[in-house]
């Protein structure tokens, strides 16, 4: 027991010495470097993957480049170009993976907006609300709103929910008619199952009333 | 006595370990947290349409003189610098919008003066004094940061051109 007390004695200063040594280590790392960096950091992995298929690749094309110089360059290009593809296409498989993983089908919630809008409404912000809970308030700029009313769909927020009764309240900001202020709401309950749920924010212009409308549509 | 010691070292270790992290502001080098806040004058703007330009970013309060007394510098340096593709954001950080708002009206400027109503933007930035202003390149990363009231002298024109220089 005291031999065990002892050793426990010894052992905790050793302890504190290593977790503020790792503490410092951490601290003292230099910050991101500009630019080149990231994109540095990035290539070699795929690089490193693709180089035994590139060997090769390399290999067979040198004894055929060693004719020409011209014919080793292109190869070389061709090479580059291969790396170049390898690289996008790990980077999109990355971001679906990533999109699964953060958003998984069974609790994904996703709200788009489109605009079908002439003269009654400039759109300026929109607030979303779930379940009496601010998720987003997002502020338009001229070049968004222009790329809606060309026909462009906004997916506005992604989230997870339960199965279950949900509540959603849209607040649409902007201009009215006449240039005034203009603030507007849409609700919508609907039922969170199984399976990704889409709901659409439509403001489109009724040119009976001369007034924009504004609705919640489920995409089921 | 020893004892005490030796668990007072352990408890001090495992606190450190479980040390939470803490979320610092935007250091040089990195990419610049991108924002979309209202201007005084009306229309909202964002960081990130800006991508491919040098953009100044100066945060600003009216109760600060020597932010008042920048403001009118750096629109001579817009006026000098727009057609390089250097683009100025002044963002208020007043906790009174209508007197910020007030202000920029009655002061009105070649640049956009952007109100930071829920001080998200200036978080992001890590102000924590007036003036500060943030230089971020063409590629959206956070180049050069002064937060003193040197203003903008030569050394700063300097920094603005070297960024102008580099071809994105």
């Amino acid at each position: 027991m005291r031999t065990a007390n002892r050793t426990w004695q010894r052992l905790a200063p050793v302890a504190l010495a290593l977790c503020l040594v790792t503490q410092w280590v951490r601290a003292a790392e230099p910050p991101a470097k500009p630019s080149g960096a990231p994109a540095a950091v990035a290539a070699p992995a795929p690089a490193t993957i693709a180089a035994p298929e590139a060997a090769p690749e390399a290999s067979a094309a040198a004894p055929a480049g060693d004719a020409t110089g011209e014919g080793s360059t292109r190869a070389l290009d061709e090479q580059i170009q291969d790396l170049k593809q390898q690289v996008v296409d790990l980077n999109k498989d990355l971001f679906v993976l990533e999109e699964e993983l953060l958003f998984p089908a069974n609790t994904q919630v996703a709200v788009f907006v489109s605009m079908d809008v002439g003269s009654f409404f400039g759109l300026d912000s929109v607030t979303l609300r779930v379940d009496n809970r601010e998720v987003i308030n997002y502020l338009y700029t001229p070049r968004e709103v222009a790329a809606l009313v060309k026909g462009g769909v906004q997916r506005l927020y992604v989230g997870n929910l339960k199965a279950g009764s949900h509540e959603l309240v849209a607040l649409f900001s902007g201009k009215g008619p006449n240039d005034r202020d203009y603030r507007r709401g849409a609700s919508i309950k609907f039922e969170k199952g199984v399976g990704a749920k889409y709901l659409e924010l439509k403001i489109s212009d009724k040119t009976r009333r001369q007034q924009p409308e504004f609705e919640i549509k489920d995409w089921e | 006595m020893i004892r005490c010691f030796g668990r007072s070292c352990l408890l001090v270790a495992l606190l450190a370990l479980v040390q939470p992290a803490v979320p610092a502001a935007t250091a040089v080098g990195e990419l610049a947290p991108d924002f979309a806040l209202p201007a005084a004058t009306g229309g909202n703007v964002r960081l990130s349409e800006h991508r491919g330009e040098v953009v100044l970013l100066a945060f600003w309060s009216s109760h600060c003189s020597v932010c008042t007394a920048q403001l009118s510098l750096l629109g001579d340096l817009q006026t000098t610098y727009r057609s390089a593709g250097l683009v100025t954001l002044a963002v208020s950080v007043d906790d009174d919008m209508h007197r910020a708002t007030r202000y920029a009206q009655a002061h009105p400027t070649r640049f956009p003066m952007l109100l930071d109503l829920r001080k998200g933007v200036s978080r992001a930035y890590g102000v924590e004094r007036l003036p500060t202003t943030v230089l971020i390149d063409r590629r959206g990363r956070v180049r050069f940061l002064q937060s003193d009231d040197r203003g903008i002298d030569n050394s700063y024109v300097a920094q603005v051109r070297e960024l102008l220089d580099d071809p994105l």
